[in-house]
């Protein structure tokens, strides 16, 4: 039976080379992320904790800075990814009502996507200086006719809400044309028929926005939500180089492993920043779905 | 309006770039809003520094090595899966994209700490495995497309006029299939230039292996704004050239969900 068993194997290699070494690279990298990640999160060699323990993660939710970190990470999802939606709605919509100079357009709003992220962040880090950067400067009224706001430039950078809400304007204006494409692919799937029909027996616009559209582009709004949030809560550039000491989760783990040089607490972290990720990702899938029904049921 | 929210922010990156110093440190007076002296100094500055073309040739040794690497791995892949159907495909494809689906900030540590022990934390090579890693299933899914376009016809006909699996693979299927695998290198070209995070970790402050992104990064407080910006948008031009070279690919990626 064995030889039989090692007979196929080497038949099926003899058939499947060309896939042998891609899998054992991801997977060989898989097994390595999934040991050390385990094996770092759940024990402390400095304390002399064990493998495995639960200790290491449990204690983390009496640290202050851990606390702080995923109050602020829930938040930034919280808000940023209905953000991305609207916005990525907004300008999905805008090509969608077919216009000429369609496909340049939409070449231009796909440039945020090409610019390197860490660059988004630096040009942020310039407009939004303290205390001379272009936005201080419209703001206190430095450029008439554009009317004075404040007395005094903010500190952005200094402010965790303004940290926080400088880091989001970046992400948001970064990731927009991804959901643009996706909720784009949605509405191009609609037959334009139905909004015809729809039209002709009477029904008002907004009646053909909410009881058309909407319900039959679920499929992609909950696409956008799924791969926005689990981004929300693993983002890392912006809030590090425009957010400091006002940390997220991602930025915790650096503080971790490279300020504090704990690589137990900093893995730690990371294995809590997935099981958010896992929970958010079951819980919106669960509320499309009922939605979805919800709205054909009608 | 929308299209003024896209191009604003791009435009004021360049105006830094080539505004003179007084420009920038006005002293309480407005900061133009277009650039009243433009200078090149900048980037004057920049390509007479020695030091900045040890950063770019950094840049461009491991973004050719991961393409290199990830073709070499990929592309077999690609031809295999684009080609036969085989049981558990469809668990395949999603073991291969489940690796861009963790994110970078957890994997990067376990991989670091891998390094550490292994010899391979800050030199080359532990970079350029694992932007490997980031750009594989990249390759893989773009490749899978472009090997599937092919007519299966083609391959045969040519097995009937008695060509080996080698040679229909060579002359017959890889002309075929070099424009989508060309978008996929140019991909993971871009992918590993403007990468940041794994290079941040695995170089670990040894300056002479700087990347890009990591000497943008590491001058960031010390630098005047208009030379930041200037190395930005060194940075950004030859992705945004290529990108809209592989636009194409790059939307049925993102229409597929594989890319993030």
């Amino acid at each position: 039976m064995i030889f039989s068993f090692f007979g196929k194997l080497s038949e099926w290699i003899k058939r499947a080379w060309p896939l042998i070494p891609a899998t054992l690279y991801l997977s060989g990298f898989q097994i390595v992320v999934f040991v050390y990640l385990g094996t770092l999160s759940l024990s402390d060699q400095a304390r002399n904790i064990d493998f495995p323990s639960i200790q290491p993660i449990v204690e983390l939710f009496s640290d202050k800075y851990f606390r702080q970190a995923l109050l602020n990470t829930f938040l930034f999802t919280l808000v940023g990814t209905p953000l991305e939606l609207l916005s990525g709605l907004f300008l999905a919509l805008l090509l969608y009502q077919s216009f000429f100079l369609r496909g340049f357009i939409r070449s231009i709003f796909l440039i945020p996507l090409a610019i390197p992220a860490l660059v988004t962040a630096m040009l942020l880090y310039i407009l939004f200086d303290y205390p001379g950067g272009h936005i201080n400067h419209l703001l206190i009224g430095n450029y008439p006719p554009l009317p004075a706001i404040l007395d005094q430039p903010i500190n952005w950078r200094g402010s965790a809400f303004f940290a926080m809400g400088i880091s989001l304007l970046g992400k948001v204006w970064r990731d927009m044309p991804i959901s643009m494409l996706i909720l784009l692919a949605g509405l191009n799937s609609i037959d334009p028929e139905l909004f015809d029909a729809a039209k002709t027996m009477g029904a008002s616009l907004r009646k053909r926005i909410f009881s058309i559209m909407l319900p039959l582009i679920i499929p992609a709004i909950s696409t956008v939500l799924l791969l926005r949030t689990v981004e929300m809560w693993k983002e890392f550039i912006f809030p590090y180089i425009l957010a400091g000491r006002y940390r997220l989760l991602g930025t915790l783990i650096d503080f971790y492993y490279y300020d504090v040089g704990n690589s137990h607490k900093a893995a730690a972290v990371a294995m809590i920043m997935v099981l958010c990720i896992l929970v958010s990702t079951f819980l919106i899938l669960r509320t499309m779905d009922l939605l979805q029904k919800a709205a054909f049921k009608r | 309006m929308a299209v003024l929210m896209v191009i604003v922010p791009v435009y004021l990156l360049v105006k830094y770039s080539i505004s003179d110093i007084g420009s920038i440190n006005t002293g309480g007076a407005a900061i133009p809003l277009w650039p009243e002296n433009p200078t090149l100094r900048s980037y004057a500055y920049l390509f007479t520094d020695h030091n900045f073309y040890q950063v770019i040739l950094n840049s461009v040794i491991v973004a050719f090595s991961t393409v290199l690497l990830s073709m070499i791995i990929g592309v077999p892949a690609a031809y295999f899966l684009g080609r036969y159907r085989i049981p558990g495909r469809r668990m395949v494809l999603l073991g291969i994209i489940s690796v861009r689906l963790f994110p970078d900030i957890v994997s990067v540590i376990p991989i670091t700490e891998f390094f550490i022990h292994t010899g391979l934390h800050q030199t080359f090579t532990g970079v350029i495995l694992s932007h490997t890693l980031l750009a594989l299933p990249y390759v893989i899914f773009i490749g899978i497309g472009a090997f599937e376009s092919i007519p299966v016809d083609l391959e045969q006909q040519a097995w009937v006029l008695g060509a080996s699996r080698y040679q229909t693979f060579l002359k017959i299927l890889m002309p075929l299939a070099i424009p989508g695998l060309a978008a996929a290198a140019i991909y993971t070209f871009l992918l590993s230039w403007d990468e940041f995070i794994f290079a941040y970790y695995i170089v670990f402050g040894r300056q002479e292996l700087f990347t890009m992104t990591l000497y943008l990064n590491g001058i960031k407080h010390a630098a005047p704004q208009n030379l930041l910006a200037a190395i930005s948008v060194c940075l950004s031009v030859p992705v945004v050239l290529f990108s809209f070279l592989v636009q194409r690919y790059m939307i049925a990626g993102i229409s597929t969900g594989s890319v993030k």
